[in-house]
């Protein structure tokens, strides 16, 4: 029996390099330990070295990275003191990782039992059958309905929350002592997050694991962490229980930054509200559109978009949420034409779209674009950002090279890109540049309407903060009209000024934004809005007496 | 990482030189083949047959006494010219036909599709073989069989790519800034849809110039007594046994080094496009 | 209806096999039409290119009469599949015997070299990558990045008459490159066709160390040659798989090296496979060359000969022949391959 107050998990004064010339480390002398049952949060952007970390310390260092400094005790012994042979059995057996996107760690040709039982072979000398018996067993615990049939299932056939619960047994089948979760639930859907998060930490407390819970979204670190720290470039910048880090604020000004960031910000308003703009005829009129695929192997169509209606007046914002396969791109494809829509009527500024021409729904074009989800595959690789912003152009009046060039140079400037970009390909820009970019192209044609599709998804919380903020600049100052799609509820709060639910390609429920948030009416937006974890709700949550004070 | 992309830059560059060091002889040697060639490749000398390579016949003499150094200065015009002809050709008709059934998909390019499939399942060596004897063995029909035979390979590479670009959303993004489909099939697919293709015909020049060699090694390609190199080595076989090297030595090893010319160049090639082909996906 | 469902119930490997026999029929019956088309459409009357330019219009007359050469195209083809089908390949100009007869008599020895070179380029060209794979530093790798390179670019006739040379006539080891048996002695009663295994059938050692040894060089030779696209495919292949997530999770869940390796390998299988099938064919090209250095008396040889001496019914029953060994080929592959990878839909 280990004392009680040993730490379980200790990182010394920890630094790694990379032997290939980069001169400055990737992670500078990071240090904490973690006692039994503790949870703690890393928190920081892309490259900040949260991965590293965790490889560090399951001893898999990428490439030719290797530890410059510091030590990593266990239990009290230091991993680096370790047999090869030692290490392995550490691996898995004392430290468990589990990764983002489960069903790339999942072998896809071996049915997901025996990919578990093969790693209780490896640690424990028992037999086939009981690998199984204890695999199946585990799977019931993860909250894996008929774990018998779904343990002789490959990866493939199952989704994606199902996937994350197998890496999680996976993680568990060896009873580890520390749990390693990096970044475990990015890309899930809110509701399937919230479940799995929530069986994750409920299995740990209960297990009493440590856990290191690595993520770029503040929200999961206060609602589940002891402790949280935040990390930068290498650094391990502050360390603090969740608590203070909350309540008295973050000692670092990056911090602060971060946190700030994350924050909603207070409702749009567009000039045609306050007016009650109500009042104002509709710049899009969606009736009863409908979008049916046919899958492949199946003789029923699958009704993408099943009779939505919307309406959106000048100078406002909707926002279509959903989780994903709930048809709200495919709504935006419909209406900007790339998907062609099999019934319904779109109606914009007053003209039918639907049964426009081609030739003739360019002039409609010039006036309703679109920014798409994905930044960087949205551009065409080889073209300089010069050319990719000015290709909308075409649509409008004829321009001399001359006024094409001020005018990129303008959207640039709109944008918040520098100039000297100009020449760049897009592979040189970063996520939040390339996002910019695609904005500049949306608008580079001074459209009256704009779609944004996922516009705040897979950023850095500062770059998505800087997003948020230029729509809501852009809403503000040219007086734009937008539909939203999206699945992150922070960001409609603070861009949009209705909100519409959609569910298997059904709009459930709109209104006024605030009015959804405060009082939704059905069971499947407030399963929706209980899955956001937000950073207000749960610090007031887990610090009661603040709570009474602040309402009072 | 900036490292490891130099190094990976420099490796690219070695292949690169070696391969335009070995292009460039080849190129004089089809320039100037007159000038380099100390006798007539296509002269019988039954005085002098099988002389030992020496100083007055470098690579020595074949049975029939014609100077072997001469012949595979001289087969270096015949072998490329076939080759790179074939490719040429095969290039030009693959990748239209590649671009217009990846992006209209439709029965015409289904059809399209199985033929492709039928000419390639065969063994090309087969099919060379049986065609080239069935239209003649001329120097230019070997070259049209080599190109039908590599047509498909340039248009399915193309295929793969059209289709897997045309889906992509930088496709829907300029749909959607007013593109029409030719500036989506020519400015923004075609471009992204080239760099395998180009690999590609370094690579196919090299099999063609072994597919050539091949069939005039059987007696189904080009005749004596045109100097190219598989006929030759051909020339060369029934002595090898005998001890007698030289015959076939030669123009084997001027095959290797052709081929391998452009395995280099290809090589090169797919390394320089990497970069940007692997942060494209 | 209830087929489907009775269907859905049999194991999967046994529906991936029914699912692929059933379009062997058609596809057979497409092979018939190509092949037959494809001697048909080409440029040349068969009969003018049979009897050569000295020919007298009533011999052509004659000639196209035989083959049923005057009807239209659709009937002719018609003629050619029952002639086909009743097992009648038409008689070989040069041999003057059936082309069945012919064929018969040729397939096992190609098909003996073929297995034997296939055999041992997968253990090779697997071998090699995943060491050069796992030990990225090693002789191992250096030297496959440098064969990779090489083995592509070199003739593979030229590599036997190279081997011929050193083996045979300078270091004579190698026996001599004619035939597949000593001339002395005598053939083993056919049972299989493949002489190492009929030889030990008969009991008879001297005949199975001579058929192994004049063996040797060809399978060498089409080894050397060939083992190095498909090491290069599944370097590539397996490299991709043994860098994957799954894999580096499989690490971290603590598994050994040998079972990592096991596990990429296990995935790298349906590419392999593929590959393997391609090459099978492509052999069947490339044993022509050697089978003419060897003196192997195979398919390859007859079919030169059937080339040279514009035997028309004997080139017609090879290109058939080829076609059928390369869809039989595919199918396997194909069966092989839905059962390696279980994400392919049945």
């Amino acid at each position: 029996m280990t004392k009680v107050n040993q730490p379980l998990l200790e990182v010394r004064n920890l630094s790694v390099g990379f032997s290939d010339g980069a001169h400055s480390l990737a992670l500078q002398h990071v240090g904490f330990s973690l006692k039994k049952g503790e949870i703690l949060g890393i928190v920081g952007e892309t490259g900040a070295g949260k991965s590293l970390l965790a490889r560090a310390i399951i001893d898999m260092l990428p490439g030719d990275g290797r530890i410059v400094e510091g030590e990593i005790l266990v239990n009290g012994h230091a991993i680096s003191k370790m047999t090869a042979e030692q290490r392995r059995g550490y691996r898995g057996g004392e430290v468990a990782l589990i990764g983002t996107n489960a069903k790339s760690l999942l072998d896809p040709v071996v049915n997901v039992g025996e990919q578990i039982a093969r790693i209780l072979r490896a640690h424990r000398g028992i037999n086939n059958k009981d690998a199984w018996r204890e695999a199946i067993r585990l799977f019931e615990q993860v909250g894996i309905v008929d774990p018998h049939r779904r343990a002789h299932a490959y990866p493939h056939e199952l989704s994606g929350g199902m996937a994350q619960r197998v890496v999680i047994a996976m993680a568990l089948i060896a009873q580890p002592k520390i749990l390693l979760a990096d970044d475990a639930t990015l890309g899930l859907d809110a509701t399937i997050q919230l479940q799995v998060l929530d069986l994750l930490v409920e299995k740990c407390r209960e297990l009493g694991l440590a856990v290191v819970l690595i993520t770029h979204d503040l929200g999961i670190v206060a609602s589940y962490c002891d402790r949280v720290g935040i990390m930068k470039s290498g650094r391990l910048l502050e360390l603090e229980t969740i608590r203070s880090f909350l309540n008295d604020g973050p000692k670092h000004p990056y911090s602060q930054e971060l946190l700030d960031a994350a924050r909603v910000r207070p409702l749009p308003m567009g000039y045609d509200q306050a007016q009650n703009g109500s009042q104002a005829p509709p710049l899009l009129e969606v009736i009863d559109l409908v979008k049916t695929f046919h899958v492949e192997g199946s003789s029923e169509p699958v009704r993408a978009v099943d009779h939505v209606s919307l309406t959106i007046r000048k100078g406002e914002t909707l926002a279509l949420v959903g989780e994903s396969g709930s048809g709200k791109t495919t709504t935006g494809q419909c209406i900007v034409r790339l998907l062609q829509s099999d019934s319904g009527s779109i109606r914009f500024d007053g003209t039918e779209t639907l049964s426009l021409p081609d030739r003739q729904f360019r002039d409609v074009r010039r006036r309703m674009q679109m920014v798409f989800q994905e930044p960087y595959v949205a551009l065409n690789p080889r073209w300089r950002v010069r050319d990719l912003v000015a290709e909308p152009l075409k649509l409008g009046e004829r321009l001399t090279r001359a006024e094409k060039q001020t005018r990129v140079m303008e959207l640039l400037d709109l944008v918040g890109i520098a100039s000297v970009k100009a020449d760049a390909y897009p592979h040189e820009l970063t996520a939040g540049e390339q996002k910019r970019v695609g904005v500049a192209r949306a608008l580079a044609i001074r459209p009256d309407f704009v779609i944004f599709d996922e516009p705040t998804t897979a950023l850095d919380i500062r770059v998505r903060a800087q997003i948020i903020d230029l729509v809501r600049d852009l809403q503000k100052r040219m007086g734009l009209s937008a539909l939203f799609i999206t699945h992150d509820l922070n960001s409609v709060r603070s861009l949009a000024h209705y909100v519409a639910v959609m569910r298997h390609g059904k709009i459930i429920e709109q209104g006024p934004t605030e009015e959804i948030f405060a009082n939704p009416k059905q069971a499947y937006t407030r399963k929706l809005l209980d899955a956001e974890l937000p950073i207000e709700a749960r610090a007031e949550a887990s610090t009661p007496i603040l709570q009474t004070e602040q309402q009072l | 990482m900036k490292q490891v992309s130099g190094k990976r830059r420099v490796c690219g560059n070695t292949a690169l030189i070696i391969g335009l060091a070995l292009l460039a002889m080849q190129v004089v040697a089809i320039v100037f083949a007159p000038w380099i060639a100390p006798y007539s490749p296509e002269t019988a000398d039954p005085i002098n047959a099988l002389q030992q390579p020496s100083s007055s016949h470098l690579f020595g003499t074949d049975v029939s006494g014609m100077d072997i150094f001469s012949r595979v200065v001289f087969a270096t015009r015949i072998n490329l010219l076939i080759s790179v002809t074939a490719v040429a050709i095969a290039f030009v008709i693959g990748v239209p036909i590649g671009l217009a059934i990846g992006y209209y998909k439709g029965w015409l390019g289904s059809l399209a599709m199985r033929l492709f499939d039928f000419i390639q399942s065969f063994p090309v060596f087969v099919l060379g073989m049986v065609l080239v004897s069935v239209m003649g063995q001329e120097i230019w029909n070997v070259a049209i069989v080599l190109a039908v035979l590599f047509t498909p390979v340039f248009a399915r590479l193309i295929r793969a790519e059209v289709l897997s670009l045309r889906d992509r959303p930088f496709i829907a993004a300029a749909r959607c800034s007013g593109a029409t489909d030719r500036t989506i099939m020519f400015q923004h697919i075609l471009p992204n849809a080239l760099t395998p293709a180009i690999v590609q015909i370094s690579i196919s020049i090299g099999m063609a110039i072994l597919l050539t060699a091949g069939l005039s090694f059987v007696g189904a390609g080009v005749r004596m007594p045109t100097p190219e190199w598989g006929l030759m080595v051909s020339n060369g076989a029934q002595q090898m046994i005998l001890g007698i090297w030289w015959v076939a030595l030669f123009p084997g090893l001027a095959i290797v080094f052709s081929v391998l010319t452009f395995a280099l160049l290809g090589d090169a090639a797919k390394q320089m496009f990497d970069p940007q082909t692997r942060s494209t996906s | 209806m209830r087929l489907s469902i009775s269907l859905r119930s049999l194991p999967r490997p046994l529906r991936i096999v029914l699912a692929r026999l059933t379009i062997l029929v058609p596809q057979m019956f497409g092979v018939l039409l190509a092949t037959f088309l494809l001697i048909r459409l080409l440029p040349g009357d068969p009969a003018l290119l049979m009897l050569g330019n000295m020919a007298t219009p009533e011999q052509i007359l004659s000639l196209r009469e035989r083959l049923g050469l005057n009807g239209s195209i659709w009937s002719q083809f018609t003629s050619y599949l029952s002639t086909v089908v009743h097992g009648d390949l038409g008689t070989s100009m040069f041999t003057s015997n059936p082309v069945v007869v012919d064929l018969l008599d040729r397939v096992p020895a190609t098909l003996e070299l073929i297995t034997y070179t296939m055999i041992l380029t997968i253990t090779v060209s697997v071998t090699l990558a995943v060491v050069a794979v796992t030990k990225p530093k090693g002789v191992i790798a250096r030297f496959s990045k440098v064969y990779g390179l090489a083995a592509g670019a070199v003739p593979d006739f030229w590599v036997g008459l190279l081997l011929i040379y050193f083996l045979f006539n300078v270091a004579g080891i190698a026996p001599a490159p004619f035939g597949r048996l000593d001339p002395t002695l005598s053939a083993p009663p056919v049972v299989t066709g493949f002489l190492t295994i009929d030889t030990l059938l008969a009991g008879d050692t001297a005949a199975f160390a001579s058929a192994v040894g004049r063996l040797c060089l060809p399978v060498i030779t089409l080894v050397i040659v060939n083992a190095g696209a498909l090491m290069k495919m599944t370097q590539m292949v397996f490299a991709d798989n043994y860098r994957s997530e799954f894999v580096r999770h499989a690490r971290a869940s603590g598994l050994c090296e040998w079972q990592l390796v096991r596990i990429a390998l296990r995935n790298s299988l349906p590419p392999i496979i593929t590959m393997a099938g391609f090459l099978f064919g492509f052999l069947l090209g490339a044993a022509v060359l050697v089978e003419t250095i060897f003196a192997w008396g195979g398919l390859g040889q007859y079919a030169v000969s059937a080339v040279m001496n514009s035997d028309y019914p004997a080139l017609q029953g090879f290109v058939l022949v080829a076609a059928a060994f390369i869809l039989i080929v595919y199918t396997v592959v194909d069966v092989l391959y839905g059962i390696a990878d279980p994400r392919i839909q049945v």
